[in-house]
């Protein structure tokens, strides 16, 4: 029961302060847990090859037995994350699209207006859009 | 957040933005590291509804002139340089291996920091120069070619790994022809990586 009550709060809280939490990691942060679980690995290992090859991955695979499995679950937790970003970045004028509709009518679309009006509008806005936001990193 | 992008929004009217920026830029390298989100939104929001004239080829080509002809660099700004402060910018320091254009880990969350801004929806639409420099120590046809390969590194990692879109970007090694200290040509400081707005797609 008191769990429930601390979820509750916890509910409450969110409401009011009207943002939702990402669910995915910035760029700037994907890119420092790389470097801090796998750099180490990829300076040893993988010195000829740069981060945007597409092959550090599979080096750091061909070294598995000298890197620490940390570096291995946290690159997937970056791909994924990166994954679901660029997901949350193109699915969110529809998923926000009624909220557009009914709070930012007549707002000149570009600059991040549509943008600005539904994060003034954050405590009104339903939750899935606040969500989405939240997910592509612009909040 | 939302405070950064409605003073962003806000910058994008007016104000020689870029000017503000370089300034406490060039005072330390330290600095240019630590740009906060919202210094990167605003450095790279257009000040201007002119569309800017620059474009990859004419810098290439204006750098590939002055080290085929050996011009001597001026002591004040180069051309090149005095037309890219006229673009929305912002600078940053990544590290690359010696003599290389291996990004070196420590930097993947500058260049990280650079896609945040990127797929921001202020900056939608707008497509960017990824401009690498160096400073004069060594050849300086080698620092020309040197830095084209590590501007295109930066290009890469901003492309495959953090999903910005290749038709926004483009790369451009200017070696030691736009010098940020021409007063001082040997200053680490020197070696850069600009980020410019060139307008819409």
């Amino acid at each position: 029961m008191k769990r429930h009550l601390i979820g509750l709060a916890a509910l409450l809280t969110i409401g009011a302060s009207g943002a939702a939490s990402a669910q995915t990691m910035s760029y700037a942060e994907a890119g420092a847990l790389i470097a801090k679980s796998c750099g180490p690995s990829i300076e040893k290992y993988c010195s000829k090859l740069n981060i945007g090859s597409g092959q550090v991955q599979q080096c750091l695979q061909d070294n598995k037995a000298n890197v620490p499995a940390q570096c291995f679950t946290d690159y997937t937790a970056v791909v994924a994350s990166i994954q679901k970003r660029v997901a949350a970045q193109h699915g969110a004028y529809k998923i926000c699209e009624a909220d557009i509709r009914q709070f930012c009518k007549g707002v000149k679309p570009g600059d991040a207006n549509i943008l600005d009006c539904l994060l003034a509008s954050v405590k009104v806005v339903n939750a899935a859009c606040k969500q989405v936001i939240a997910d592509a990193g612009w909040q | 957040m939302s405070r950064t992008v409605r003073f962003a929004a806000r910058l994008a009217g007016g104000i020689a933005l870029a000017a503000v920026l370089a300034g406490p830029l060039a005072s330390g390298a330290s600095a240019q590291t630590n740009l906060s989100n919202a210094q990167i939104l605003q450095g790279l929001t257009m000040t201007t509804a002119d569309e800017p004239t620059i474009t990859a080829q004419i810098l290439k080509q204006m750098a590939q002139t002055a080290v085929a002809n050996n011009i001597a660099l001026p002591l004040d700004k180069s051309e090149i340089a005095k037309q890219l402060d006229q673009l929305a910018q912002i600078t940053v320091q990544i590290q690359f291996s010696l003599n290389s254009a291996i990004i070196k880990p420590e930097s993947y969350a500058t260049i990280g920091s650079i896609a945040d801004a990127l797929h921001h929806p202020i900056l939608w639409g707008y497509r960017f120069l990824v401009v690498g420099n160096t400073d004069t120590t060594g050849n300086r046809k080698d620092n020309l070619e040197l830095s084209q390969r590590r501007a295109d590194a930066v290009m890469e990692a901003l492309v495959t790994l953090y999903k910005v879109d290749p038709a926004r970007l483009e790369a451009v090694g200017l070696g030691q022809e736009a010098l940020q200290t021409p007063n001082d040509p040997t200053n680490p400081v020197n070696r850069r990586v600009q980020i410019f707005n060139i307008g819409k797609e």
